[in-house]
């Protein structure tokens, strides 16, 4: 029982982590409607940031709200100068871009921090005595923190989406592009925002999860990361914010019982259990579980 | 002086020119009616005022040049019904009126507008919270009709307004158009296959033929002539 308790918990921790980078896939897929593949390297690269302020000896927290500071102005720029340029061509323009920005974030994070692994330190209590417990497992207060961070930043985005004039016109873009426009929505600005927006969620992400993630900060630590939070995005349909939510943590408990209980799988093929999912989605509902199906009235 | 100017109007997709030097003009208060054939470029005219299409020629409003970017032309007081509704549909109704008043910051203003358009189409107003997808198409177009008048435009316009719709609802939706331009004076263009229906509303009547004005006048005139009667009106 402690056990299975325990899986959940380290299940729900990761689930949160990739319900993060899978909320920041879905709000640029719903402005521009593409799968950002450079979202987890953007994610790292602000990480990076987070962590270099850390050794000029800021606090955690100011090098937290700079690092999204950084994630959104990245995404705006990224947006602005070369995604808007290439969109007009076609959408497969567009995701060769973002392959591009893959591997040039994660080059450029190399040269300018060197490729060895760095400590990134916690925001939270995370000492081997921070837990509490629950039923005999351990509750660590790492966990505990992702776990409000998703809670507080979906609380966010719903009032951003349902209370303010900026989220009212990011769904209307989403929804048509052009009759937004005509209604006099600034759509370039609204896309702009989209993709600062989802840069800030994934620096979150970042930040939270590299202490948490077994390699810690590296040039690799967010593959395996951005690879759940893709299989978690179409879990919910691409488009759905709480579809993201609830793949994120389904995709991460999921892994957790796959890799606690099928010896088979074990840790070496973590991955491929979210490649799995993946398949099986796509398989047997290509819109995903909280995807919406176009409808056109004629 | 004339409200809406266009001198000489070219444009086209891509390569392909589609209009070849329109010119045209809409009064302050004013209803003008565009007809012609399909491929005329009734629609292309209609998007190249909104901005949606980029134009050569010359396009005045009050004799300012109009910007060719569709937010700035809302801006400006000239607001587009697009062909096909262009509904929000994932949108509340309420919604989709609010996203129609993106242009204004009157906070205030914005909400009796929302009230006087729901009383105007009652329909609106009872299905307020409703997805706005889940509309019926009469509904829809009421709906757009009303969200395009919420950046309170001096200019209107609908192209084409009763595709597919059922001759009770396009009858229905012509005597709002009228009542609207009467109460409040909104100049309107209106692109319309519906020729008998729409040239009631009209003072002005402008007929396109392959992407050039083939005529020109009053209802009256146009019903008067016999070669433009059979061949656009139909009787």
């Amino acid at each position: 029982m402690e056990l299975f308790l325990e899986r959940l918990i380290s299940g729900l921790t990761n689930g949160s982590i990739y319900a993060l980078l899978a909320l920041a896939l879905v709000v640029v897929f719903r402005g521009t409607g593409t799968l950002n593949f450079a979202q987890g390297e953007l994610a790292l690269f602000t990480t990076f940031v987070a962590w270099w302020l850390t050794t000029q000896s800021l606090p955690i927290w100011f090098a937290i709200a700079a690092a999204l500071g950084v994630g959104f102005l990245m995404g705006a720029l990224i947006e602005r100068l070369l995604i808007r340029p290439v969109a007009k061509r076609n959408d497969m323009a567009v995701l060769i871009v973002a392959l591009g920005l893959f591997t040039g974030l994660n080059s450029l994070a190399g040269l300018l921090w060197g490729s060895e692994t760095k400590i990134m330190p916690s925001p939270f209590p995370n000492g081997e005595s921070d837990f509490i417990s629950v039923g005999g497992a351990r509750l660590y207060g790492d966990a505990l923190g992702v776990w409000g961070a998703l809670i507080v930043l979906m609380g966010l985005m719903t009032l951003l989406f349902r209370f303010t004039k900026v989220g009212l016109h990011m769904r209307a873009v989403a929804d048509n592009a052009t009759s937004a426009t005509l209604a006099g929505v600034r759509t370039s600005r609204i896309l702009a925002i989209g993709w600062g927006l989802s840069g800030a969620i994934g620096a979150l992400a970042g930040v939270l999860v590299t202490p948490l993630a077994p390699q810690q900060l590296s040039l690799t630590t967010m593959f395996s990361i951005f690879i759940a939070a893709s299989a978690a995005a179409l879990f919910g349909g691409l488009d759905s914010l709480v579809g993201a939510v609830v793949g994120g943590l389904v995709i991460g408990v999921l892994e957790a019982m796959l890799t606690g209980y099928v010896s088979v799988i074990g840790g070496s093929l973590q991955q491929t259990s979210a490649l799995l999912i993946i398949v099986v989605i796509l398989f047997v509902k290509p819109t995903g579980l909280f995807g919406t199906t176009k409808l056109v009235r004629v | 002086m004339s409200l809406l100017s266009l001198t000489d109007v070219t444009a086209g997709y891509g390569p392909s020119e589609v209009l070849h030097g329109i010119t045209l003009d809409v009064d302050p208060g004013e209803v003008v009616v565009m007809l012609g054939a399909n491929g005329a470029g009734k629609t292309t005219t209609m998007q190249a005022i909104a901005g949606l299409l980029t134009w050569r020629g010359s396009i005045e409003l009050d004799g300012r040049p109009l910007p060719q970017r569709p937010e700035q032309v809302v801006r400006s007081g000239v607001s587009l019904v697009p062909q096909g509704r262009g509904t929000l549909g994932a949108l509340t109704v309420l919604e989709n009126l609010r996203v129609g008043a993106a242009v204004r910051t009157d906070t205030g203003g914005i909400g009796d507008d929302i009230d006087r358009w729901c009383e105007v189409f009652p329909v609106l107003g009872r299905r307020s919270r409703q997805l706005a997808g889940t509309l019926s198409g009469g509904e829809q177009q009421m709906l757009a009709v009303a969200r395009a008048l919420m950046s309170r435009p001096r200019l209107l316009l609908c192209d084409e307004p009763s595709l597919g719709l059922a001759p009770i609802v396009v009858q229905e939706l012509f005597a709002t158009l009228a009542h609207i331009n009467e109460t409040d004076g909104t100049a309107m263009l209106i692109v319309e296959q519906n020729a008998e229906l729409a040239m009631d509303l009209a003072s002005t009547v402008y007929l396109l033929d392959v992407g050039t004005i083939a005529a020109s006048g009053t209802p009256a005139d146009f019903r008067a002539d016999d070669a433009v009667r059979t061949a656009y009106l139909g009787y």
